[in-house]
């Protein structure tokens, strides 16, 4: 019990202690962090963009496929690949080293010290990512889904990634404070995760590559647990933080996100197998991946709970904070791409959504309209506290919302449904393959149209994020970090 | 498959393994330290007292139409 008073006793808070020299005012932390978010964020947006225009790209091809067909370095499966990788280490990573450091520091309680090492991991990291990206464009790709990147970029990529798990690890052992809140919890574990899954990975399938069919099971191991134990773990530190904070109310119930948390870091990691299902691996690893994916269930349903109950009765002040516009939106799409990815484990529905659109679909309503909605919302809260400045348009704001929330919807729609119909089709043995390839082309369409809804809301995003920081004369500046409430009054 | 080669399964099955019983120890941990008790305590952590609890921290900026608008009515 004397642990546990010491957790939560207000003297011990470095948040709430009357002495200066134990407490820790956010406003310094976010100053210690300032250079290495900033520099991130500058690097999260400029691959956002790239892999938007490699995007587009993919996405017109997939119905014109003379489009750009001249250039051998942009043929689809090169453009497709290097958007992927763009996408996920580029937009993905680089965001979560932005975001969820600077909540890992808040949360520390202290200000940042050796920052030097997040700038070294940071250049280095999107050097050997530009290196890696270039090499897929110019055919040196290996062909493991989600490890596109070659042998030779991966070295530099491990290393920044390293320091990265590093500085993590001192910032939480020097923290102030016992308390460790479920979002450091969610950080913490996934600066260990992803690079168990990256090395695992690599070792396994490029390095000292294992024989016959460890191989793919490895492959999906990885690249499912990127989502699920990368991505994931990150968003929902960034919403169990910033739900809360920006109501200025506590999270509904801190015992199931605990629960979640540790029914996530139990079960999650079997779940890549059902991408296997149907393959030549052992029925009862099969099994046992579909039975992880289905208890999924358990810390999806907590978290939706969770986060869906503490913004009960607050439905006002959500639509007028752009940051949890994003997150609520983010929120949403967790709770439903979550129970439909457990569903689609289920034999019976896979052996309908497999090898079709559906899961393509599936893939971007994780990765985007949950992951990314709320890591923008991370970067509509962070940034004005970082800078010390108010956002210059709330205009390009609700662009960048609407854009991407149409966009996002119109892809995962279209993808989904008419996925679904292509996987009916291709069971059908009556109906040719080429029709039913020629039937997916109105739904690769609507995908493409989707794609430039969703460059208008980077556009915005890119936009306003520039103007902030580089047009500081036009930007009204404030007095503190706690930039909305001291100044313009609740909304 | 040969039930021979199911032994090539190994060195993914001693990494599930490894992993799991990671995730158990530091469970434990928390167990331990106290971090799974006094929850509602633990949920006010966050608020501090330069964004604290009961206040609203974000709202979108008041464009200029609106600021010279407030301006004029002064």
């Amino acid at each position: 019990m004397s642990n546990n008073s010491q957790i939560v006793a207000p003297a011990a808070d470095p948040y709430s202690s009357a002495k200066p020299s134990e407490r820790a005012e956010l406003s310094v932390i976010d100053e210690s962090i300032r250079t290495p978010s900033i520099f991130f964020l500058i690097s999260a947006i400029g691959w956002l963009m790239i892999g938007t225009v490699l995007a587009l790209m993919a996405a017109f091809k997939a119905h014109e496929p003379d489009f750009l067909g001249a250039y051998e370095f942009l043929t689809f499966g090169r453009v497709r690949s290097a958007h992927l990788n763009a996408m996920a280490l580029g937009w993905g990573s680089n965001i979560i080293f932005a975001v969820g450091l600077w909540i890992m520091a808040r949360l520390c309680r202290s200000p940042v010290d050796h920052k030097g090492i997040l700038m070294i991991a940071g250049v280095f990291w999107n050097i050997g990512l530009t290196i890696g990206v270039f090499g897929i464009l110019r055919g040196d790709m290996t062909s493991v889904e989600w490890l596109e990147i070659p042998k030779y970029a991966t070295p530099l990529l491990a290393v920044s990634y390293a320091l990265i798990g590093v500085w993590g690890v001192m910032a939480f052992k020097f923290r102030k404070g016992d308390h460790v809140y479920v979002s450091q919890w969610y950080i913490l574990a996934a600066l260990f995760w992803f690079p168990w899954l990256y090395i695992v990975a690599q070792a396994m399938i490029i390095w000292f590559p294992a024989r016959g069919v460890v191989q793919p099971l490895t492959n999906w191991w990885f690249a499912h647990n990127v989502l699920g134990l990368w991505f994931t773990p990150m968003a929902l530190a960034t919403a169990y933080y910033l739900i809360p904070k920006v109501l200025g109310r506590p999270i509904y119930s801190y015992y199931l996100s605990v629960l979640g948390f540790w029914a996530l870091a139990i079960f999650y990691n079997w779940a890549g197998v059902h991408h296997l299902i149907g393959g030549p691996i052992p029925a009862w690893l099969i099994s046992a991946g579909i039975v992880g994916s289905v208890m999924m269930v358990i810390p999806v349903i907590v978290v939706a709970i969770n986060h869906h109950m503490t913004v009960v009765g607050a439905h006002r002040e959500v639509w007028h904070s752009p940051t949890l516009r994003f997150i609520v939106f983010g929120a949403l799409s967790y709770t439903l791409v979550s129970l439909i990815g457990s569903s689609m484990a289920l034999r019976s529905v896979n052996e309908i959504t497999h090898f079709t659109h559906f899961t393509v679909g599936h893939a971007h309503h994780g990765v985007y309209a949950f992951f990314t909605m709320i890591m923008f919302g991370g970067v509509y809260y962070m940034l004005p506290r970082l800078l010390k400045r108010e956002w210059p348009s709330a205009g390009l704001i609700r662009i960048h919302f609407w854009g991407c929330a149409i966009g996002i919807t119109i892809m995962v729609v279209a993808l989904q449904a008419g996925g679904w119909i292509q996987g009916l089709q291709m069971n059908n043995a009556s109906i040719p393959f080429l029709e039913t390839v020629q039937n997916t082309i109105p739904w690769l369409k609507a995908r493409s149209i989707s794609g430039l809804f969703l460059t208008v809301g980077h556009i915005a995003f890119g936009i306003n994020v520039f103007w902030m920081l580089f047009a500081a004369g036009a930007v009204r500046a404030k007095n503190g970090p706690t930039l909305l409430h001291k100044e313009g009054g609740v909304a | 498959m040969e039930a021979t080669s199911y032994t090539q399964l190994l060195p993914i099955i001693i990494l599930g393994v490894a992993f799991f019983v990671v995730t158990i120890v530091m469970l434990f941990w928390s167990a331990k330290k106290g971090h799974l008790r006094r929850f509602d305590a633990q949920a006010k952590t966050i608020f501090t007292e330069e964004e604290p609890e009961g206040e609203i921290s974000d709202k979108f900026p008041e464009s200029s139409k609106t600021t010279r608008g407030r301006k004029k009515n002064k």
